[in-house]
């Protein structure tokens, strides 16, 4: 009955209304962006498999390789990073492992006659390419039988078929690496690894990362590269740049990587190698999204306060208003609690429509965030749930001091108000 | 829908209405102003009584302590048998709803409302269901003769038609005691007419009235006069 006064005056309703539905707005907008951080995120740590652990070599502050152990005239060589030894110890202690893959990288100029490109030469196991999620969309993958042969092929990114200008069926086309032809027999989709994903798998930037077989680089060419020119070369020798194990069961991944983590370090007292666990950075990154969503609903709340505010004091002057109204009510019989009642309807009704409002302003936002940003929202139920909980919460709390300001009223005075 | 008068079984007293040693102060620091100096009224049921007074002399003030809207500053009053000053503040709503009509100096409609909603507002405090209020409802503007105007608000009326107003909403909890307070007085003598007569009838239904004016014309269509002056009431014989 008390909604008819928010009818006698539409745009003091809509007035009132509108701090909720800038403040529900935002609310959404924000939670929304919130939750489509979290789904990106998910994409890409999900994409090193949460089963797996990964490990790199790094180059530890004062690598131990620079007693130049290989004894050239002129030159230094720099061992670090992971070992054969650290490969086979993890396959043959530690339980619950499904796989473990070595992977060895070079950095290699490419050729296509005289047209060049940097690109980094991953020695991989076949399993590599499926672990990691890479689909070929064209030719085949790599095989057993390429690591028994020590085969001379190679997986390769569009871009690298773009930049040396391979353009008319690039299979069966001959690279040249070094003084080797390498013959490609797969290329990969335009996906790439993204953000995390990137750094943790050392993939770099420009995707032009070539993939081979592990025998055939081991085997031909052995784990040491050389730079420099002339009269003075450096060289770096590292055995394994990263293995990559896959745990067999999900529960069981902390465990290993706790068993990893000691068997390493026993073998690299300088720790030159970093360890990843792709589950307990998604638990970590969660967290801190969390906090993250927090603040910005907090942030946005503030304008509901404001809202909520603004309903309060416009309530105030309607009370003041309304003394004779409220007067004739209770001398008609209404108790306090009726009018508090009434009032608590008026300004829960006001919020209710200002959050469903706010709602609909907040699939907007989202809209051109998205729109203008390329961000990832995703607007979940229960964030309509919650804004519209907080519309609720935002009424009752604007109409209580009103509402109880108007029960107080004595009757009588109330009556006689002009 | 029947409405149940808390004093409909007790029957203890005679009167419906019993004031004793009444004194009404208003301010709360001297000088007070003394405005009822110890009234004694025995009201009877189904009694038409009516006050007068000259202005200022206080009839207002014991319309709204008959009305339970005020407490007196000294004395007892009794409704129905019933202890006023014992009533909580809920106790006193109810029977502000229940048992009493106020008919108010200034009509007191809620401009906002229509006609038939200003009428329905004493069913909104006490336990009916909405179907049957609005039909009830319409019928108590018909039996005022209003029933063309259910839907205007109050701003739209003419002061009769306000006033009829006002009675329908008095009625609609079919009160045994009805107060009006200068019925006719914002009326011009035909339509006062019209009210009076509509006042006969309620009284011919076997309601309490207590009415003020200042017109002694009007008083005498009561059974029964009384007077205040000097804060005192004065019993008129016919
Ligand atoms: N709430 C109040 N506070 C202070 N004084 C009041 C209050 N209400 C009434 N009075 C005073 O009490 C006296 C009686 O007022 P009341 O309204 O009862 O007179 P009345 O007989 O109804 O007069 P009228 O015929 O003009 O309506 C007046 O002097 C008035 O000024
Ligand atoms: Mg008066």
């Amino acid at each position: 009955m008390g909604l008819q006064s928010l009818l006698g005056y539409p745009m003091r309703t809509i007035l009132t209304m509108l701090g909720v539905v800038f403040g529900v707005g935002s609310v959404i907008a924000m939670l929304a962006l919130g939750a489509g951080a979290e789904r990106e995120l998910l994409q890409e740590i999900g994409r090193l498999g949460i089963q797996n652990i990964i490990v790199n070599s790094v180059e530890s502050e004062e690598p131990e390789g620079t007693n130049a152990s290989g004894g050239r005239r002129g030159g230094m060589i720099n061992f670090y990073g992971l070992k054969f030894k650290d490969h086979r110890q993890i396959l043959e202690t530690i339980p619950g492992i499904k796989k473990v893959l070595p992977v060895h990288l070079n950095k290699k100029k490419v050729w296509n006659g005289s047209r060049y490109l940097e690109s980094t030469l991953f020695a991989v196991e076949p399993e590599y390419l499926e672990t990691f999620g890479l689909n070929i969309e064209l030719g085949r993958g790599l095989s057993s039988q390429d690591e028994d042969q020590l085969a001379r092929v190679c997986i390769v990114r569009p871009g690298l078929l773009e930049e040396l200008g391979i353009y008319e069926n690039p299979l069966g086309f001959n690279l040249a690496i070094d003084d080797q032809q390498f013959q490609i027999v797969g290329v990969l989709g335009e996906e790439r690894f993204q953000g995390y994903a990137q750094k943790a798998l050392v993939s770099d930037a420009r995707s032009s990362e070539i993939y081979v077989p592990y025998n055939t680089v081991l085997k031909r060419q052995g784990t040491r590269s050389f730079s420099g020119g002339a009269g003075s070369w450096e060289a770096t020798d590292v055995e394994l740049n990263q293995i990559v194990i896959e745990v067999t069961d999900l529960d069981r991944v902390l465990i290993v990587s706790k068993m990893v983590e000691a068997l390493l370090s026993r073998n690299h007292p300088e720790k030159d190698y970093e360890l990843i666990v792709p589950l307990e950075v998604l638990a970590q990154r969660r967290k801190t999204q969390q906090v993250f969503n927090i603040a910005l609903v907090a942030i946005a709340s503030i304008s509901l306060l404001v809202g909520g505010i603004g309903i309060a004091n416009i309530m105030l002057a309607t009370v003041t208003e309304r003394t004779r109204e409220i007067g004739v009510r209770r001398a008609l019989g209404a108790q306090r609690k009726h009018i508090i009642a009434q009032f608590l309807t008026e300004t829960t009704t006001i919020s209710i429509l200002g959050g469903v409002l706010g709602i609909l302003l907040g699939f907007g936002l989202v809209q051109i965030l998205v729109l203008f940003t390329g961000w990832t929202a995703v607007i979940t139920p229960s964030s309509i749930v919650i804004a519209l909980t907080i519309s609720v919460a935002v009424g009752i709390s604007s109409g209580i001091y009103p509402a109880k300001r108007a029960a107080a009223l004595d009757p009588i005075t109330a009556l006689r108000h002009q | 829908m029947v409405p149940r008068h808390s004093w409909d079984e007790c029957g203890l007293s005679e009167s419906m209405v019993s004031l004793q040693g009444i004194h009404k102060y208003y301010g709360e620091v001297e000088p007070r102003l003394h405005v009822l100096k110890g009234i004694h009224l025995e009201v009877g049921k189904g009694e038409f009584l009516s006050i007068t007074g000259t202005s200022g002399s206080g009839k207002s003030t014991l319309l709204n302590l008959l009305g339970c809207l005020d407490i007196p500053t000294e004395g007892s009053y009794f409704l129905g048998g019933r202890d006023v000053s014992k009533q909580t503040d809920n106790e006193l709503s109810r029977i502000r709803n229940e048992d009493i009509g106020f008919i108010f100096q200034s009509f007191q409609l809620i401009p906002q409302l229509t006609v038939l909603e200003n009428v329905q507002v004493p069913l909104l405090y006490g336990e009916h269901s909405i179907s049957e209020r609005e039909d009830y409802c319409r019928g108590i503007l018909d039996s005022v003769g209003l029933s063309h105007r259910l839907t205007h608000q109050p701003s739209q009326l003419s002061g009769g038609e306000c006033q009829r107003v006002a009675i329908a909403r008095s009625l609609v909890n079919d009160p045994l005691l009805l107060l009006a307070d200068e019925p006719t007085g914002n009326l011009d003598s035909k339509t006062g007419d019209e009210v009076l007569e509509l006042m006969d009838e309620l009284h011919g239904q076997g309601r309490a009235i207590i009415m003020i004016t200042h017109d002694l014309e009007v008083a005498r269509r009561s059974e029964r006069q009384v007077k205040i002056k000097d804060g005192l009431i004065m019993e008129e014989q016919k």
